[in-house]
């Protein structure tokens, strides 16, 4: 038998006389408050453009953050946002997603944030494969502190922690995610190839199931010059392209030559591909459309009328209810 | 030609029996010999008793009670030596299930298992108990067992109606909720933002009695006295929304006290009942119509009211009538005559969702011999076939089991559908069990199984199916048939099931056959599905036919010459409907115009790309210019001279108005930006301090 959706459009004739075309400026909201040359600007373009493209109804989309420079991303998207507490973006997002499957979840996040606190968070995310679109705001250090090292800041970078440089090699999230059980998709951009960064994000919210993207990012404050000698020579970047991939344009083709072969679907290959640092690889490195999804495998989208909230949030609360003496409880709550 | 033989050649002719050589087969109880292995149904494992399975979610919604048993064993009963006891066992207990519902017995699968592992039990002792208690703990979802009976038609037909309605309440129930619930979100939400809703009492009561101490309610009645963002709800639109909502939540069709009931005995009830229901349907149609644009924000006035205010049930089109359940009629055998069957065609083609099934169970009166017109019950089926949107489906009750997902098909089906059916209960004058005579009419083509989907496909071929007959492709279904000869030797022929085996099975029809004593079979005894099949037509062949009695002996009989023509008729029925079906045939491939250019091979490597230099988003004069596409929205250009630099469409930078600002601010900017796109050109003023040093910082970026 065939499943039955949850809502059904019944005069859609009526829904077409109203059909809207967003702009981008539907999308923006505010000043941002991020260093001038920040990566960040580039993501938050992006995904300002991804939202107008799929003209994406604002208030059926949400951006969920942690904190950090980053996940500041939601206060300048003019859609729903939830601005959460450190490393816990991705539950949060499994929150929404699972209670309202309708709405487009975005998650932004950044390299101390995922990477370090959220570490748990990341990898279980990969394994439940909800429909989510993740980025990974990658700048190498924590920026919003002022400088300290992050997981994947590289050794011997000095900061704020590590004074005469960090001691450990760095964390390669994209070797990590590959070796997730369930991950589905995988890929990684740049934020100053703007187009390319574009369509990474693009075929991220098409897949229908987890998508990480790691999108490597300057940050001009605290680390000036980090990125320039990728910028300068643009072939330490390499560009995979494929059929079921990334497709190249040809204006991106002039710029940038080292580009590479890559099947997505072959998980071998996108690791290999993934442990290489130098070039950076470009594109997207695996997709798995066939990996169940988390939401559907729990049914998320049941109906939850007002009643069935209060009646559970009443549950909860009377556990810890003390009862006075002589009162009964209601919900089997024991007088303490 | 001997006396005996002429004695049959007569007989044929006329159907008299003259001398005696020839005996009658009256009261000896003959059924045709290719059921001689089927005396004792209990004893066999097949597709009946059924469980109507009480589902939940996407499960089977029938299943057969060996397949049950099967699938309990295949998960506890070790492979092996192992498990033969277990297996025995189990066995056991299905065959005495059999036994209970022959004996009369009916009930939920469960209690029937109880009783006859009771009876096991008592036999077995504590063995069998053990595993009958492991086997009951895998035995998965209960549910009505039925067996192939008169009752079984309608009781699968209404458990696979509920099933389809089920579904399709759920989702109707599903989007109404939903739709409920974010309405109320919307009067709740307004209420929140209107003066009453900021008010100290409000206040007060969100919080609750336990903590109210602690504030100063009528201070944060002040502070929330002016609300943020948009103005309330306008008059109009709380009207709208209030009044959505209490036909939402008022509507019978689906869930609810007071909800509508669907099944009816008679169809002009039936159609009454959708034509009264007609203009709640539209107004629930258009409520949740409203609703939808109300919560996606959409509803705009000057656009919807018009349309909606003349939306009544003549608007309603079949997508919208597909939300509501169908309306099911079970009309038993012998219900009505030529013109309640008149009726019932028409009613079919009033688009009325209708699911009727219509029970026969007699398909072999008088007529049946006449010339004319071969119906044999199957006219109904045909009938409903030819109004073109009528989902149809014939089959007989030993074949339902086998149909069952085009019984479920049916009812899915948005539009009318016609279930006929053929039980082989008749009044208990043949002696067989049900599932063989029915069985014995889908073999012989007297009561072929065919579905006509309008859903399945844009043509004919695509809708029509004969493929749950046995041998489709074939006028009659041939079989072995082995048995013991005057010398007790083995003896084997390939046997047609035909219509003359069928007829065998009815003792009202005992006239047309005589019985040929053994010894005076004679090559001039020819089977009637040669003489059928025109190898033996001519001359002076006197066709016959095998049945074996009760005791399992077997009979020659000679058929005459009315029945032969019958069969004939019969078999001339089934051809057309093989045509039909022919039409299924695959058609030869149209040639390619040869105009038509092949497609290009796939680039096995990278296209060619255009050099690196000469792009046409470059200028080629000394203007500034900035590589847009590469753009990273970083604010740095625009923020040093917002009306120089912009951004466009997509928020990319270039040079909106060059002479917005000095040559050094180019240079600058150029110098600046973290991906070295911006490119300063010649300064416009030559005039220009310190254009020396700007020319040559500005080289870099040339």
């Amino acid at each position: 038998m065939n499943d039955v959706t949850s809502t059904m459009p019944v005069m859609p004739c009526l829904l077409r006389t109203t059909e809207t075309q967003h702009e981008l400026a539907d999308y923006q909201q505010g000043v941002t408050r991020w260093c001038d040359g920040c990566g960040d600007n580039a993501i938050l373009a992006a995904v300002q453009r991804l939202c107008r493209e799929h003209d994406l109804t604002p208030e059926k989309t949400v951006f969920v953050s942690g904190i950090g420079c980053s996940s500041r991303l939601p206060h300048y998207m003019k859609t729903y946002g939830f601005h959460g507490t450190h490393g816990r973006a991705l539950p949060i997002a499994e929150g929404v997603k699972m209670s309202r499957p309708d709405l487009n979840v975005f998650v932004t996040t950044g390299d101390g944030d995922c990477l370090s606190i959220g570490a748990a968070h990341w990898i279980h995310a990969l394994r439940y494969n909800m429909d989510l679109t993740m980025m990974l705001h990658d700048n190498h250090v924590y920026g919003l502190t002022k400088k300290q090292a992050s997981p994947t800041s590289p050794i011997g970078l000095k900061t704020n922690t590590t004074p005469t440089g960090s001691y450990l090699d760095a964390l390669n999230p994209l070797t990590v995610t590959l070796g997730v059980p369930n991950v589905s998709f995988v890929a990684q951009a740049v934020d100053w190839i703007p187009e390319v960064l574009f369509d990474i994000l693009d075929a991220a919210y098409r897949h229908k199931g987890f998508s990480f993207v790691r999108i490597i990012q300057r940050c001009p404050e605290f680390l000036p010059g980090m990125f320039d000698p990728y910028l300068q020579d643009p072939r330490r970047t390499q560009l995979l392209f494929h059929d079921d991939g990334l497709k190249i344009s040809t204006g991106i083709a002039k710029v940038y030559s080292n580009r590479l072969l890559h099947d997505p679907s072959n998980i071998d290959r996108a690791r290999e591909i993934a442990s290489v640092e130098d070039p950076i690889p470009v594109g997207i490195l695996y997709r798995n459309e066939r990996v169940p999804r988390y939401e559907e495998l729990r049914h998320a989208g049941q109906l939850r009328t007002a009643d069935q909230v209060r009646r559970g949030l009443d549950a909860e609360l009377d556990r810890f209810t003390i009862w006075p003496a002589g009162a009964s409880p209601a919900s089997g709550a024991s007088p303490s | 030609m001997t006396d005996v033989t002429q004695e049959q050649r007569f007989f044929h002719l006329t159907g008299k029996r003259s001398g005696t050589s020839l005996g009658s087969i009256d009261g000896l109880a003959l059924r045709p010999a290719l059921f001689a292995g089927f005396h004792d149904l209990s004893r066999l494992r097949y597709d009946y008793p059924v469980v109507l399975v009480e589902r939940a979610g996407d499960g089977p919604f029938v299943q057969t009670l060996s397949g049950r048993i099967d699938a309990v064993l295949e998960e506890i009963a070790p492979a092996g030596i192992a498990g033969e006891r277990m297996r025995r066992t189990l066995l056991r207990l299905e065959r005495e299930v059999r036994v209970l519902l022959g004996e009369g017995a009916s009930g939920q699968l469960w209690t029937l298992w109880r009783e006859a592992a009771d009876r096991l039990v008592a036999l077995g002792g504590a063995a069998i108990e053990e595993d009958l208690g492991r086997a009951r703990a895998a035995l998965g979802a209960d549910g009505e067992v039925v067996d192939c009976d008169s009752a079984l038609p309608a009781l699968l037909v209404a458990h696979a109606w509920r099933a389809a309605q089920e579904q399709r309440a759920l989702g109707l129930r599903r989007t109404i909720d939903t739709l409920i619930v974010k309405l109320s979100d919307l009067v709740r939400a307004d209420h929140l933002r209107s003066e009453l809703g900021r008010g100290a009492d409000t206040l007060r009561s969100g919080v609750g009695a336990s903590h109210a101490a602690l504030f100063d309610f009528d201070v944060m009645a002040k502070l929330l006295a002016k609300p943020s963002g948009q103005s309330a709800l306008s008059a109009q639109r709380r009207a709208r929304i209030t009044g959505v909502l209490a036909v939402l939540r008022g509507q019978r069709f689906v869930g609810g006290a007071a909800a509508y009931g669907y099944e009816f005995a008679e169809i002009d009830a039936a159609v009454a009942a959708f034509r009264e229901r007609l203009a709640a349907m539209a107004e629930v149609v258009k409520a949740i119509g409203i609703a939808e644009l109300e919560v996606a924000g959409h509803y705009t006035e000057s656009m919807h009211d018009d349309y909606l205010r003349g939306y009544d049930e003549r608007s309603l089109g079949a997508a919208e009538l597909a939300l509501f359940p169908g309306y099911l009629v079970c009309l038993g055998a012998g219900h009505g005559g030529g013109s309640a069957r008149a009726g019932l065609v028409e009613a079919l083609s009033q688009g009325v969702p209708l699911k009727i099934l219509v029970e026969t169970d007699d398909i072999l009166d008088e007529s049946t011999f006449s010339e004319g017109s071969f119906s044999l019950g199957t006219q109904l089926a045909r009938s409903a076939m030819g109004l073109g949107d009528v989902f149809v489906l014939q089959a007989t009750s030993s074949s339902l089991y086998q149909v069952r997902e085009r019984v479920l098909a049916a009812m899915l089906y948005p539009g009318p559908a016609l279930l006929s059916v053929f039980t082989g209960a008749g009044d208990g004058r043949t002696g067989l069990p049900p599932y063989l005579v029915a069985a014995a009419a889908m073999q012989a083509r007297a009561f072929p199984a065919f579905s006509y989907d309008p859903a399945a496909g844009v043509d004919w071929a695509q809708r029509f199916t004969l493929e749950e007959n046995p041998q489709s492709a074939v006028t009659w279904p041939v079989h072995g048939f082995s048995y013991a000869d005057g010398e007790l030797q083995r003896a084997t022929e390939r046997l047609p099931f035909t219509f003359v085996d069928f007829v065998i099975c009815d003792p009202r029809h005992a006239a047309h056959f005589a019985r040929v004593p053994h010894e005076h079979w004679n090559g001039g005894l020819v089977s009637v599905g040669d003489l059928l099949a025109g190898s033996d037509g001519a001359g002076e062949a006197v066709p016959c036919v095998y049945a074996v009695d009760a005791d399992r002996r077997l009979h020659k009989l000679i058929v005459d010459e009315k029945l032969v023509r019958a069969a004939r008729r019969c078999a001339d029925t089934w051809h057309r409907l093989q045509e039909l079906e022919g039409l299924k045939r695959t058609p030869e491939p149209i040639a390619v115009a040869a105009t038509v250019a092949p497609a290009p091979p796939l680039p096995l490597s990278l296209p060619s790309l255009p050099a690196v230099a000469g792009s046409d988003s470059e200028p080629a004069s000394d203007d500034p210019y900035i590589e847009t596409a590469r753009c990273t929205s970083c604010n740095e250009c625009t923020l040093a001279n917002n009306r120089m630099f912009a951004y466009d469409q997509n928020k990319q930078a270039y040079i909106k108005d060059s002479s917005a600002g000095t040559y050094r601010q180019l240079v600058e900017a150029a110098e600046s930006c973290q991906v070295a796109i911006i490119h300063p050109g010649k300064p416009r003023d030559p005039n220009e301090s310190g254009l020396d040093e700007l020319l040559k910082r500005a080289a870099a970026f040339a």
